[in-house]
């Protein structure tokens, strides 16, 4: 029984890990260019797709193609700043809404041209293997996956606290005008911010290789999840995002053991009207890390 | 698709060149269509000796969109079965006639069925049609075949063909059959089975699945867990987890194949010991192979038909692999006995009349060559269209390929207990 509940819990932390990279490049993007970006799931389809062709074409293990889909994913990020988002900054929300909701049909459909709606798997010697260690298990490729994923996310919290780009990111957040008088460039940060957060969405991909399949709809699986987390944990707010995701991965793992195999994302949606309805700025309170 | 259909109502004749190549030179093709006007020409007059007119099939079956990969094997193996019908000498009570196969593609949509499937009917003299894969697509086709007054020879597994339909031939297992032969292999596992049945929410996920529920108790197999989820999840851990704690010793999945695939995994990092049946369709054919790789060793599933069951199905199937890399799939494998059984009635009609066929059709009875190319190895059709012989065949993947392993009569490699 004790069992059955630690193995549920292992299973959703595992899962929350790769909510946390899409979710946290969702909050990044908001937190300081403050659009939602619809299309962050497509990313993360790309760096799929990415991760797969290297694998079959050129046997590059998928965890080690995390070093080609992050740069590609980083300039593909500024290139959609620089040239789609910036031209829709404005006082009026529509536009970039419409924007980011386009990119995302556009990358999916044309997904659907180039690669067809074939689901696209990739063997590596770890896919199928797990630690057992007292009646529990560990899926290895999920375990990867998860630290890789924390190690990521660490790593963007010290960058954003101690390196003046992340600084600048974070003032620009907090006040966009007073940032700009101090002689913070915008544009650039929001270039950098872009460019961050779908190389999170491009590590996503390549961690999820190993277990998951690609196909052109595979974003969207993981992009709902994370908007639910991004909303739970504070819009803008990197570790409220994370620390949500994560809740998240395990109330529906929880929710699938004691509820019913359909009802995961009953319990997880049922989570955050529930915390709405008492905490209405999320989680994390209101406030912007 | 025009041009393809062009090529194959012209110049079917002395066409060696490999399968589904499509794109003959101009000059040949100019050649071929000056043939066939000449030939048109002088067709009016009598000659002795001169090759009698070609009895034309039409073939329906999606070679674009979402089932393409299945549709274009569909139609390899079509134009293989009429190559070899031709090569035997045609239809011998009609002057040695040969079949010509007019292929229509009905791309994956069950709209483009219906008006692909009038355009066939309309712009050819047909004598009869096979397809077209997909129940919901055969479904249509056989609409408007009936309407049409044109035999339709189907390997579909839908009950509904066999319901009110005069010119709809169904020679093999229907999906009732399949729920009960599912249930059966799971007694070969153990002699108390219990079973999971974890099913994906939607129409063909809870219909497949009530029909196992049902039958159940009268096969006395216990179900120990009956669980819809949600196709398309992240992750199945927390399910196979639940199956787990079960305690079932088989598992039927009624899942699509991401789904299936993750659960397969997942069952194999689990460690857990349990037999998996994952039922027909896209679970039998080479690519689930080229999907899931060794995962797939040791899988069980049902097919109304599969290239090892006898002598003449082994010999096709050495063709088709020959052309096409790949084994020859349940319904692929079908339609080729389907064209002999077309080739069967048309000798005895000894007229390509459509409605003489479907009567020729209605009075068939093999137990031997081509035609009988069906688990049993005998054909004969009811009044609904039903082969009174029909039953499906329980299959396992061993060593990447599909062998028949159940019912007895059929098997032709021993379970593998994995």
């Amino acid at each position: 029984m004790l069992e059955t509940v630690v193995q549920a819990v292992i299973n959703g932390l595992l899962i929350g890990g790769i909510y946390a990279l899409v979710s946290i490049g969702v909050t990044l993007i908001f937190g300081v260019v403050k659009i939602v970006n619809f299309a962050q799931g497509e990313f993360v389809m790309i760096g799929m797709y990415i991760s797969f062709f290297l694998a079959t074409q050129f046997g590059i293990d998928p965890i080690a193609s995390l070093f080609v889909t992050m740069p590609v994913l980083f300039v593909i990020g500024v290139l959609v700043q620089h040239f789609l988002i910036r031209r829709v900054l404005g006082p009026n929300d529509m536009p970039q809404i419409f924007l980011t909701f386009a990119l995302s049909l556009l990358l999916l459909n044309l997904a659907l041209m180039l690669f067809t709606a074939n689901y696209r798997t990739v063997h590596t010697s770890y896919s199928d293997a797990a630690i057992h260690v007292s009646g529990l298990y560990i899926p290895v490729a999920k375990l990867i996956a998860f630290v890789v994923a924390m190690v990521l996310s660490g790593l963007l919290w010290v960058f954003l606290h101690t390196t003046d780009l992340g600084k600048a990111m974070r003032a620009a957040a907090q006040n966009r005008d007073v940032a700009t008088l101090m002689g913070i460039n915008p544009n650039r940060v929001f270039c950098v911010a872009l460019g961050i957060a779908l190389a999170l969405a491009g590590a996503a991909g390549s961690l999820l290789m190993p277990f998951y399949s690609a196909y052109p709809f595979v974003g969207q699986v993981f992009v709902l999840m994370a908007f639910v987390a991004v909303v739970l944990g504070t819009l803008g707010n990197v570790v409220g995002a994370l620390i949500a995701s994560l809740m998240m991965g395990i109330a529906e793992s929880l929710g699938i053991q004691y509820v019913g195999a359909d009802s995961g994302q009953i319990v997880v949606f049922a989570m955050l009207l529930l915390t709405l309805a008492f905490k209405p700025n999320g989680l994390g309170g209101g406030r912007v890390r | 698709m025009k041009k393809d259909r062009r090529q194959s109502v012209l110049g079917n004749q002395g066409h060696t060149n490999p399968l589904l190549s499509r794109r003959p030179s101009r000059r040949k093709f100019l050649l071929k269509a000056t043939g066939a006007v000449v030939a048109g020409a002088f067709g009016a007059v009598p000659l002795r000796g001169w090759a009698a007119d070609p009895v034309n099939i039409g073939a329906l079956y999606p070679t674009t969109g979402s089932m393409a990969q299945i549709g274009v094997g569909c139609v390899a193996a079509a134009k293989l079965a009429v190559e070899m019908v031709n090569e035997a000498g045609g239809i011998k009570s009609l002057g040695g006639a040969k079949l010509n196969l007019i292929i229509s593609d009905v791309q994956s949509d069950t709209t483009v069925t219906r008006t692909e499937t009038d355009r066939l009917i309309s712009g050819n003299k047909l004598s009869a049609i096979h397809g077209c894969f997909a129940s919901a697509l055969t479904l249509i086709a056989s609409e408007v075949a009936e309407r049409a007054k044109v035999p339709l020879i189907t390997g579909s597994s839908s009950d509904q063909l066999n319901k009110g339909r005069t010119y709809t031939f169904t020679p093999f297992a229907r999906a009732s059959q399949f729920a009960q032969a599912q249930l059966q292999m799971s007694k070969l596992v153990s002699d108390k089975p219990k079973v999971a049945v974890i099913f994906e929410n939607t129409a063909f996920g809870t219909s497949t699945s009530n029909g196992l529920k049902e039958l159940a108790p009268a096969e006395g197999v216990e179900i120990v867990m009956f669980e819809p989820y949600s196709a398309g999840f992240t992750d199945a851990s927390p399910l196979i987890n639940k199956v787990k704690s079960s305690g079932a010793n088989a598992l039927f999945s009624v899942s699509y194949l991401n789904d299936l695939i993750l659960i397969v995994r997942t069952v194999k990092q689990v460690g857990l010991d349990i037999a998996i049946n994952g039922g027909s369709g896209g679970f039998v054919i080479p690519d689930f192979y080229k999907n899931v790789g060794k995962l797939a060793e040791g899988l069980q599933g049902v097919a109304h038909w599969n290239h090892d069951m006898d002598a003449d199905a082994q010999k096709v199937n050495a063709e088709y692999q020959k052309r096409t890399g790949y084994f020859l799939f349940e319904y692929a494998g079908g339609l080729v006995a389907q064209t002999f059984m077309i080739a069967d009635a048309l000798e005895r009609a000894a007229s390509t009349d459509p409605q003489k066929v479907r009567q020729a059709l209605s009075t068939l009875d093999v137990s031997s060559g081509y035609a009988a190319m069906a688990p049993g190895g005998k054909v004969k059709f009811g009044p609904d269209g039903k082969n009174v012989y029909g039953r499906p065949i329980g299959v396992q993947w061993q060593h990447g390929d599909l062998a028949s392993v159940f019912p007895k009569e059929d098997a032709r490699a021993p379970l593998l207990k994995t």
